[in-house]
C-alpha cells in the first residue's frame, strides 16, 4: 500500500516536472546579438549595424517588437534618442523555432562622448536586451567658425550704414 | 502700375523702412549662421542641414516681411488719410494694387539677396550653395507672392490698419504652426495632407527634400502645388476682386 503511494507520488512529480519543462520551452526568450560591439566615429556621422534576433526555443514567437535606445556613460551629456534615429521601433514578423532575423539600424551620432547603443526585444515575457554597441564619438567642427565672423558682422554693418545714410538723405 | 510701383519702391526703400527691415533680417541670419558655424550643439548637423536651416529661415522671414508691407498697403493709406488723394488720381484701382504688390515683393527680393552670402558660406564647400539659392528663390517666390497677395486682400477689406496687420500675422502664425508638430503627427496620410495643402509647410518641406535629402528638383515638385495655387488664386483675388472693395472706409474685416 505504502509502496503504491510512493509510486503514485513519483509519477505525479514526473508529470509535473515534464509539464514544467515543456512550459519552459514555450516561454523561451528571444536572443539578441549585435553585428558590432565597438565603434569609433565622429559627431554627425551615421552608424550602421545589425541586430540578430533569434528564437532558440521550440515554439514560434510572434508579436515581437525590437526597440533601439541610446544612453551616455557621461552624466553631463543629455541624450535624446529621438535625435539619433526617428525609426527606433520595429515590429518583427513571427519567428519559427530555431530561426533568426536580422534587423538593420541606422543612427546618426548627434552627441559626442562615450555612449552605449542597445536593442531590447519585447513581446515574449520580460524584455530581452542584447549586448550594447560601445560607441566613442569624437566632436568635430564642420564649418570654419573663423570665416563666419566677418560675414556675420559685415553684412549687418553694411545694411545699418545704408539705413542710416538713407534716413539722413531723406527730405524732411 | 509702373508709376505706383516706382513711387512705392521709393517710399519703401528711400524712406528708410526697407533698409531697417533688411538690417534686422541680416542680424537674424548672421546669428543663425554664426551659431551653425561655432556652436557644437548645431555643428553636428551636416553642412546641408545648416544650409537648409538658414535657407528656411530666410524664406520664412523674407515672406513675412513682404506680407507685413502688403498688409499695411491700403489700410495704412486709409488710416494716414492719404488714400483719398490716391483714389483721385486717374489710375485704375487694379494698377494701384498691382504697383503696391510689386513694391511689397521687392522686400522679398531684397531678403533673398541678403541671404545669398550666408547660404553660400554654409554650403559652398559641399556644392550645395548654388542649388539651395536657386530652389529657395523659386519656391520661396511662390510663397512670397501668395502671402503678399493675401496681405493685400486683407488690407483692402480691413477697417483699420491694426486689424489688417493682426489678421495677417495670425494667419501666418497659423500656417507656420504645423512645422512645430512632432514628427509622428506629420506622418500618415492626414499629416502629409496637412503639410501639402499648407503653402508654408509645403514650401519648406520641398526645400528640405532638395537641399538635405538631395532629391532631384523635379522629384517632389508636387509639393509646390499649394504655393503655386496660392500665388495664382490670391494674386487674382488681390488684383481683380479686391480693387472693388477699396473705399475710404474699411470693408468687411473687423
Amino acid at each position: 500500500m505504502k509502496t503504491g503511494r510512493v509510486h503514485a507520488l513519483a509519477g505525479l512529480l514526473l508529470v509535473v516536472s515534464a509539464m514544467a519543462a515543456s512550459g519552459a520551452a514555450r516561454a523561451a526568450s528571444p536572443e539578441v546579438s549585435m553585428s558590432r560591439t565597438h565603434v569609433a566615429t565622429s559627431i554627425g556621422e551615421e552608424l550602421r549595424f545589425t541586430s540578430l534576433i533569434a528564437n532558440p526555443g521550440s515554439t514560434p514567437l510572434s508579436g515581437l517588437v525590437a526597440h533601439l535606445d541610446v544612453v551616455s556613460w557621461d552624466r553631463d551629456v543629455y541624450v535624446d534618442p529621438e535625435d539619433w534615429s526617428s525609426e527606433r521601433t520595429r515590429y518583427l514578423p513571427p519567428l519559427a523555432p530555431g530561426r533568426s532575423i536580422e534587423v538593420p539600424w541606422t543612427v546618426k551620432a548627434v552627441n559626442s562622448g562615450h555612449l552605449a547603443v542597445y536593442v531590447t526585444v519585447l513581446g515574449a515575457g520580460p524584455p530581452d536586451t542584447g549586448p550594447a554597441l560601445d560607441a566613442r564619438v569624437a566632436s568635430r567642427t564642420t564649418i570654419d567658425a573663423g570665416g563666419a565672423l566677418p560675414l556675420a558682422v559685415g553684412i549687418p554693418v553694411l545694411l545699418g550704414i545704408a539705413a542710416i545714410g538713407v534716413r539722413r538723405r531723406r527730405p524732411r | 502700375m509702373a508709376v505706383v510701383a516706382r513711387q512705392e519702391l521709393r517710399d519703401l526703400w528711400l524712406a528708410g523702412r526697407g533698409f531697417l527691415l533688411a538690417f534686422a533680417f541680416s542680424v537674424l541670419l548672421s546669428a543663425i549662421t554664426y551659431l551653425a558655424a561655432t556652436n557644437e550643439a548645431l555643428n553636428f548637423l551636416e553642412r546641408r542641414e545648416s544650409v537648409n536651416l538658414a535657407l528656411q529661415v530666410a524664406v520664412a522671414v523674407g515672406a513675412l516681411l513682404a506680407l507685413l508691407v502688403a498688409a499695411d498697403a491700403i489700410s495704412g493709406e486709409r488710416e494716414r488719410g492719404t488714400l483719398e488723394s490716391l483714389l483721385l488720381t486717374p489710375m485704375a484701382r487694379a494698377s494701384l494694387i498691382s504697383g503696391k504688390l510689386l513694391a511689397a515683393l521687392s522686400l522679398w527680393v531684397g531678403a533673398m539677396a541678403i541671404a545669398v552670402p550666408y547660404v553660400w558660406f554654409l554650403g559652398h564647400q559641399v556644392g550645395a550653395a548654388g542649388e539651395a539659392i536657386l530652389i529657395g528663390l523659386v519656391a520661396g517666390t511662390l510663397l512670397a507672392i501668395a502671402l503678399t497677395a493675401f496681405g493685400m486682400v486683407v488690407s483692402t477689406l480691413a477697417r483699420s490698419n491694426r486689424i489688417s496687420l493682426s489678421v495677417s500675422l495670425f494667419v501666418l502664425l497659423a500656417l507656420f504652426a504645423p512645422t512645430q508638430l512632432p514628427t509622428g503627427a506629420q506622418q500618415g496620410w492626414a499629416g502629409e495632407l496637412l503639410l501639402r495643402v499648407n503653402p508654408v509647410t509645403a514650401t519648406l518641406r520641398y526645400i528640405g527634400k532638395v537641399v538635405v535629402d538631395q532629391h532631384a528638383w523635379t522629384r517632389d515638385l508636387s509639393w509646390l502645388l499649394s504655393p503655386l495655387l496660392g500665388a495664382v488664386v490670391l494674386t487674382a483675388l488681390a488684383v481683380a476682386v479686391a480693387p472693388r472693395f477699396i473705399t475710404l472706409r474699411g470693408g468687411a474685416l473687423g
